[in-house]
């Protein structure tokens, strides 16, 4: 013991040093002990000339919260030094609840300021404890403690002290304001009665106070009284019984149904949603379902750049519903604002654009931000303004590929084959989305001419164009391309002929399944297995005569794709053909035969199966407790 | 093709079962106009069994949409097979159209709309 209090010494001496480092290593120290002397060392530390050294001081007395600590700092509310004073008065905040009742034996002290301080720190740790002795400070002598009190109270917020409230309300005209402000704080009812009577008061400071009061009780039944105070000569007390309003309104979930003059309050409603107030946000945006003009969408218009995104969304909304009677004011707004809010206005516009406002559109082409000129370019192919080929044209030449793109999926939805050639263009861009959107577009115009030049390219000099075409016929799908995708099974490229098997196979229509069977010995696996699926999806189970060979392929994945594909027809006749894989000497056949065989309902198979139990690699086992609890319950 | 159409308060959806190409899309075409006859303009298209798509049927969805938008209705799809929605990402459409995951999401918007 003798050992610490030692070591206290050195270290409050070292508290003297003029050296900062080692005054801060002190004060860490002093922080650790919990001892009186330990205490008062950092309580001297708090008149450290260093501000660095008084808060670290601080902060350890901050976390210690004993009654001796809290008594010590009390000493600090008279210091001289208004830093100090504060600093001290911090750290019994900080210290709560433990430093209450030294505080309030202290509420008497002598000097008023050191009262006020009292009162203040019992307002903000906000202990019931404190409620009576702050109630006696309403009384005090000196005016400020009086204001400090009642704010104290109305922080704490408990019921009990209305009627003392209310008496110094009465009693002293400079405890007025702090009186009804905590009157509203602490939210009790039973004072509105009282708080209506002080809507005669003259004064405007405090009927400002006591209608904001009313507003934080939120009584629905008060709006009928705040009501008249809307027609106020004086516009901060019309606001304040507007925001009292809002405010009831919120906390009954919207549902206060009364006319309000809200016109008179545009530019303050306004104002509340630019500084992002979210109960005028909500009331207002609420409203604004059934109170249109021109006025209104101008201060939509208006807060556009200063909402948070929820915010914007509802706006975005809201003006979208406005429809073209806002579009002259929102082109308007378009012309000069930022390239975030135009995107925003774009996508507003998006929601009701016809042809008139199209064209005026077109002059945001030429916006020097790619992303605008972008969404432009979507914008203007979503009108179905035909009028607007001649821009989207332009923007299909522009140096960004991403508006590039655009403009090409644009052309697409709105232009006709007669555009073709200009979208085959296209298909030469340097950037693969921009080939991608113009081959696209192509897809939605298509007519014979499309069909004869993509047919064409599928022999073009470079593979990316072949592939491109084939991939087109593919999505074109009519009748037209069957017979070019057939070619195409032969074609040199291997991609192509498996991405013309594949169209094939979507499009169905293949009356001369012959080309198709040979491909079964395409040299390229791909090839093989695409013909497959396609055989299987124009023939059904007739194809199963010509596919079973491929059993035996020379690949294992096209056996397994094989053993699939027949599996997935669900026939149990042709069971026999699979059987033979639940014993071939690749894991990933048995995994397919076994797939197969639950798929065709084959409980012949369950003797075999249940043989592979025994197997060692666990994705077997897991397929085939799968498929022997499926055959089992006769499920498929 | 098979349309089955279910009128609901907001929305009328039609489902489709089948290929959606130029003879059926000019059948679907004909269907959403007689419900624009009973002022029926707020459609959404369930595809979920729409099993080919060519750009004939593409066409007509587009036309719809433009159809639509010239009576300020609102057009809705949902459930595109992955196929099909690939093929709306090749051609942008999923730019013009409001695709969403689920019938259920694509009405929900519609009560969200009416009640906002």
């Amino acid at each position: 013991m003798s050992n610490v209090i030692d070591r206290i010494g050195q270290l409050l001496a070292q508290l003297q040093s003029p050296d900062f480092y080692e005054r801060e290593e002190a004060v860490k120290e002093l922080g650790t002990y919990s001892e009186d002397e330990a205490v008062a060392g950092l309580v001297l530390a708090l008149e450290d000339f260093d501000l660095g050294i008084r808060e670290l001081a601080a902060d350890r007395l901050g976390q210690m919260k004993g009654e001796i600590v809290s008594q010590l700092l009390i000493r600090f509310l008279s210091h001289g030094d208004i830093g100090t004073r504060n600093l001290a008065a911090e750290i019994l905040v900080r210290i709560g609840r433990p430093a209450v009742p030294p505080l309030i034996e202290a509420i008497d002290n002598d000097d008023h300021d050191v009262r006020k301080f009292v009162v203040d720190v019992l307002g903000l740790i906000k202990d019931d404890a404190a409620v009576e002795p702050l109630c006696g400070r309403l009384f005090d002598e000196n005016p400020n403690v009086v204001c400090s009190a009642a704010e104290a109270l109305g922080e704490i917020g408990s019921s009990k002290v209305i009627t003392a409230l209310v008496a110094a309300y009465d009693r002293t005209e400079d405890v007025r304001l702090q009186a009804v402000e905590a009157l509203g704080k602490i939210g009790d009812p039973s004072a509105l009665d009282t708080l209506f009577g002080y809507l005669k008061s003259d004064d405007p400071l405090i009927l400002y106070a006591v209608i904001e009061a009313i507003g934080s009780i939120g009584l629905k039944d008060s709006v009928s009284s705040l009501r008249k105070y809307l027609y106020h000569k004086d516009p901060t007390i019309a606001e304040a019984a507007l925001t009292a309003i809002i405010n009831i309104s919120i906390k009954h979930g919207g549902k206060i149904d009364c006319d309000l003059p809200l016109d008179r309050f545009t530019g303050f409603l306004f104002g509340g949603i630019k500084n992002r107030d979210k109960n005028i946000t909500e009331f207002t945006l609420n409203r604004l379902t059934h109170w249109y003009g021109q006025g209104i969408v101008k201060s939509l218009l208006d807060v556009l750049d200063f909402v948070d995104e929820d915010t914007l969304k509802r706006v975005s909304e809201i003006l979208g519903e406005a429809g073209p009677s806002a579009a002259e004011l929102i082109l308007e707004k378009l012309a000069g604002a930022s390239s975030g809010t135009k995107l925003v206005l774009l996508d507003i516009i998006k929601q009701f654009i016809d042809d008139d406002i199209a064209q005026k559109l077109e002059a945001f082409a030429d916006d020097p931000d790619p992303e605008v000129r972008q969404k432009v370019a979507y914008t203007l192919g979503m009108a179905g303004y035909a009028g607007a080929v001649a821009t989207l044209k332009k923007l299909a030449v522009d140096e960004v590929g991403h508006v590039r793109a655009a403009a090409f999926g644009a052309l697409g939805w709105l232009c006709s084959e007669e555009e073709a050639d200009f979208l085959f263009m296209g298909l030469q861009d340097k950037y693969p989305d921009v080939r991608e959107a113009a081959m696209g577009a192509l897809v939605i115009v298509s007519g014979p001419k499309v069909v004869a030049k993509f047919t064409a390219d599928l022999y073009h000099q470079q593979v990316e164009r072949q592939r491109l075409a084939v991939t087109a016929l593919g999505l074109i799908g009519e009748t037209e391309v069957v017979d070019p995708l057939i070619k195409a099974i032969n074609h040199p490229e291997a991609s192509v002929r498996k991405s013309a098997i594949n169209a094939l196979a979507r499009i169905g229509e293949v009356i001369n399944v012959q080309p198709l069977t040979l491909a079964l010995n395409d040299e390229n696996s791909g090839v093989r297995k695409a013909a497959i699926s396609a055989l299987i999806a124009i023939r059904g189970e007739q194809a199963v005569a010509e596919i079973r060979f491929l059993l035996d392929d020379e690949d294992v994945w096209v056996r397994y794709h094989t053993i699939s594909s027949i599996g997935a027809l669900g026939l149990e006749k042709f069971s026999d053909y699979l059987m033979p894989y639940l014993e071939d000497e690749q894991d990933i056949l048995k995994i397919a035969a076994t797939k197969a065989l639950a798929q065709m309902g084959c409980r012949r198979a369950l003797p075999e199966l249940k043989k592979l139990r025994r197997e060692k690699n666990k994705d077997i086992v897991e397929a085939v407790e799968i498929a022997v609890s499926n055959l089992e319950r006769g499920r498929r | 093709m098979e349309i089955t159409l279910r009128e609901d308060a907001n929305v009328t959806t039609l489902s489709l079962k089948g290929r959606l190409d130029l003879a059926t899309g000019s059948a679907l075409k004909e269907q959403i106009i007689q419900l624009f006859e009973k002022e029926k303009t707020a459609i959404h298209l369930n595809l979920g069994e729409v099993e080919f798509i060519n750009s004939s049927g593409l066409g007509s969805l587009v036309s719809i949409m433009k159809e639509i938008r010239l009576r300020k209705g609102r057009l809705t799809l949902s459930n595109l097979a992955s196929y099909v929605q690939e093929i709306f990402e090749i051609t942008q459409l999923s730019h013009i159209f409001e695709i969403f995951a689920t019938e259920e999401e694509a009405i929900n918007s519609y009560q969200a709309v009416t009640a906002g």
